[in-house]
């Protein structure tokens, strides 16, 4: 940080501005007007509630976004395409799981019943091809579900502390978005996705 | 500042940043007479003053974020009590404020009360608090503060050469006012 101090960078010449330059450049106000600032500083936004939400949040968001490629990667494979450069996890084909958990949304989530509503219907026809499903698929979605609960879990804890972020419900609504795409995916894709028999 | 404590600005603006107020009181304790003389040197008004720089404090908590480094924290918090000086002239309950206007640095063109050697810096604050606003806002900047024309226009939102003319005409005034004219 810079930490120049005040003062004429070249002394004036000019006598009258010599002396201007001269004049102390503090002035002690009458009263402290601390207090007064320190109330109203609770009414403003914490400046740390900004510069530490903000990277919690769009790691989460990464991690959304990362879905999407894996995602895509999972369902439209074959044999011998490698898998995109991501760090989600991959799936392990013998731990092949038979059920899913659907992301939880918490308390701040701003969703709706009519949401929910529309995704448990979504969520019923998914169920109903789940099982058929190649095992290593069905691995990835489970993972990727795991990830969007994480994504879910950490804005949903930014929004805690900053209701009123649109950039966060955006993010939010995003989560919730793949996560429905994850099922839709699924249900309208029918060759290749399942098991061959 | 806290008794013991020597964190320099840069250390304490961190810690604002993080929401810690006691770091941000101790940059209020370390700035507060220089944001305060400025205030009171534009405005010529303590009451408003006292108003303007608990504006400028709690606006600068408000964009800490936003404080890159590029400029000293000191020149960063000056800027943002000048726009408070700027913003409250401008407001309907500025312009009806009654403050030293114009006419009387007109008027001051023809007294005369002491050469400038023996100036004492009472007079030189009197002379400038009877300055034009214009005029008195480039003396308080350029002239006290140290600021070059370019940054002083800058945060005046004024170009280089209208601060060079004010500068011009705050100078003829207050020489007019300290008796300079006479005496030479």
């Amino acid at each position: 940080m810079n930490t120049i101090p005040f003062g004429p960078r070249n002394p004036p010449e000019d006598p009258l501005l010599a002396k201007a330059a001269e004049l102390p450049k503090d002035v002690a106000p009458a009263r402290d007007l601390w207090p007064g600032i320190a109330a109203r500083l609770g009414e403003a936004e914490k400046p740390a509630a900004r510069s530490f939400r903000w990277p919690l949040a769009l790691a989460a968001g990464v991690l959304v976004a990362s879905v999407s490629a894996l995602l895509t990667w999972s369902l439209t494979r074959s044999p011998d395409v490698p898998a995109p450069n991501t760090r989600i996890a991959q799936a392990t084909p013998t731990a092949a799981p038979t059920e899913v958990v659907p992301v939880k949304y918490g308390p701040n989530s701003g969703l709706s019943a009519k949401d929910f509503g529309a995704r448990d219907e979504l969520l019923r026809q998914f169920r109903g091809k789940f099982a058929d499903l190649k095992p290593e698929t069905r691995a990835a979605i489970v993972k990727n579900l795991e990830i969007m609960q994480q994504a879910a879990n950490e804005i949903d804890a930014a929004l805690a502390k900053d209701p009123a972020s649109g950039m966060l419900k955006g993010m939010l609504v995003g989560t919730y978005k793949q996560e429905l795409q994850l099922y839709s995916t699924v249900v309208t894709s029918s060759d290749g996705l399942t098991r061959r028999i | 500042m806290s008794a013991g404590r020597v964190d320099s600005s840069a250390e304490l603006v961190m810690r604002a940043c993080r929401g810690d107020t006691g770091a941000f009181e101790d940059l209020y304790r370390q700035h507060v007479g220089r944001v305060y003389g400025l205030c009171l040197r534009m405005t010529g008004q303590p009451e408003s003053a006292e108003d303007l720089t608990q504006d400028t404090f709690v606006s600068a908590w408000r964009s800490l974020p936003g404080y890159e480094g590029r400029s000293s924290f000191s020149t960063w918090l000056h800027r943002i009590a000048v726009n408070a000086v700027l913003a409250k002239r401008r407001s309907p309950q500025g312009r009806n404020e009654v403050s030293m206007t114009d006419e009387l640095g007109e008027q001051m063109e023809f007294e005369a009360d002491a050469p400038m050697d023996e100036a004492t810096p009472i007079d030189i604050e009197r002379a400038i608090s009877g300055l034009p606003p214009g005029a008195r806002d480039i003396v308080v900047l350029h002239g006290i503060y140290g600021y070059s024309h370019e940054e002083a226009a800058e945060m005046l939102g004024v170009a280089v050469g209208t601060c060079k003319a004010q500068l011009h005409r705050a100078r003829h005034l207050m020489r007019a006012r300290m008796g300079e004219e006479r005496a030479t």
